[in-house]
């Protein structure tokens, strides 16, 4: 697939309104007061799904080469790595409180 | 830059292309591998929030009251706004509309600094109550021993952020000066585009970082 996507206007558009509505309900949701973990859980859905769209259509993952998609996903990966690995301490500490 | 054709489409091609498609792929994955790079960077001090936050779920919840929601969320449509016009920008140079190029990338600078001058008011409304990151903490306004944690976290994320942001602003304006020259048309927007995908990260960094910080409650 050529990377010479020509771009549709009316796509670029749609995603920018579909992540104006999509910040519109992360704030509404805020004003809910959603229980402790769900809130988050609904935060970060919105936040994934915002993303994905600027991901796919802005910079254009969903016309490229997939390689580009695999280099992401990987980053992403070793990110979740990198954190999840720092927690297996951080949470499991005996003696929590840093200093700092 | 090499040239050996004289014709238009190829002439920005390198000798060590087969052709400009090649050549615009190779340039693509090499800005998201530094992409990647930027992902691990900010990643680090997202795994220091999620760490304190673990820690100390109560104090997230009190200090982000002194967050303004209002202007975090006027600067979160400021961004998605100037990634809009920086694709604008893209397709423009897409159908060789010369001046849409430059309005758009004028208009991508132009939010970009909107998006700091918001960002200034925030910083400088927190100074102003002794909210310093750090040891330099001093308002006593959250009942929580470590809420300068808080805003050191606050000040790192949004602060590295905004040095993208201000990059950004370099970066899209140089590309202005390129353009009113004539430099791209369909057949050449490479740095555009590489720039563009630089601009996006900017935004769903921003993305992630709106909910993490201003609407914890």
């Amino acid at each position: 697939m050529s990377g010479h996507h020509s771009l549709n206007i009316k796509v670029l558009f749609g995603v920018a309104g579909y992540l104006f509505v999509m910040t519109a309900l992360t704030v509404a949701v805020a004003y809910i007061h959603i229980p402790a973990p769900w809130n988050i859980v609904v935060a970060m859905g919105i936040a994934v799904a915002k993303a994905a769209a600027v991901l796919l259509f802005f910079m254009n993952l969903y016309y490229d080469e997939k390689f580009n998609s695999l280099t992401f996903i990987i980053s992403v990966l070793f990110l979740l790595i990198f954190v999840g690995i720092t927690m297996l301490d951080t949470m499991f500490r005996n003696d929590v409180v840093p200093t700092f | 830059m090499s040239q050996t054709s004289a014709s238009a489409p190829s002439s920005h091609l390198a000798h060590h292309f087969v052709d400009s498609d090649q050549q615009f792929n190779s340039a693509k994955l090499g800005m998201w591998i530094f992409l990647v790079t930027e992902l691990l960077f900010f990643g680090g001090l997202f795994c220091a929030y999620i760490i304190y936050r673990a820690w100390y779920p109560e104090l997230y919840v009190a200090a982000s009251v002194q967050l303004d929601t209002v202007m975090g969320t006027i600067n979160t449509a400021v961004l998605i706004t100037s990634s809009l016009t920086m694709a604008l920008s893209i397709w423009a140079a897409q159908h060789n509309k010369q001046k849409l190029i430059i309005y758009n990338l004028i208009a991508t600078i132009v939010l970009a600094f909107i998006f700091m001058v918001i960002k200034y008011f925030e910083y400088t409304h927190k100074f102003d109550l002794g909210i310093y990151p750090g040891e330099y903490y001093t308002y006593t306004g959250i009942a929580h021993e470590k809420a300068n944690i808080f805003f050191s976290i606050y000040y790192m994320m949004t602060g590295l952020h905004g040095i993208h942001v201000v990059i950004g602003i370099g970066l899209i304006a140089w590309l202005a000066i390129k353009a009113s020259k004539g430099a791209f048309n369909s057949a050449y927007y490479t740095p555009i585009e590489i720039v563009g995908l630089y601009w996006h990260l900017v935004d769903i960094i921003w993305i992630f970082l709106f909910p993490l910080l201003y609407l914890i409650d």
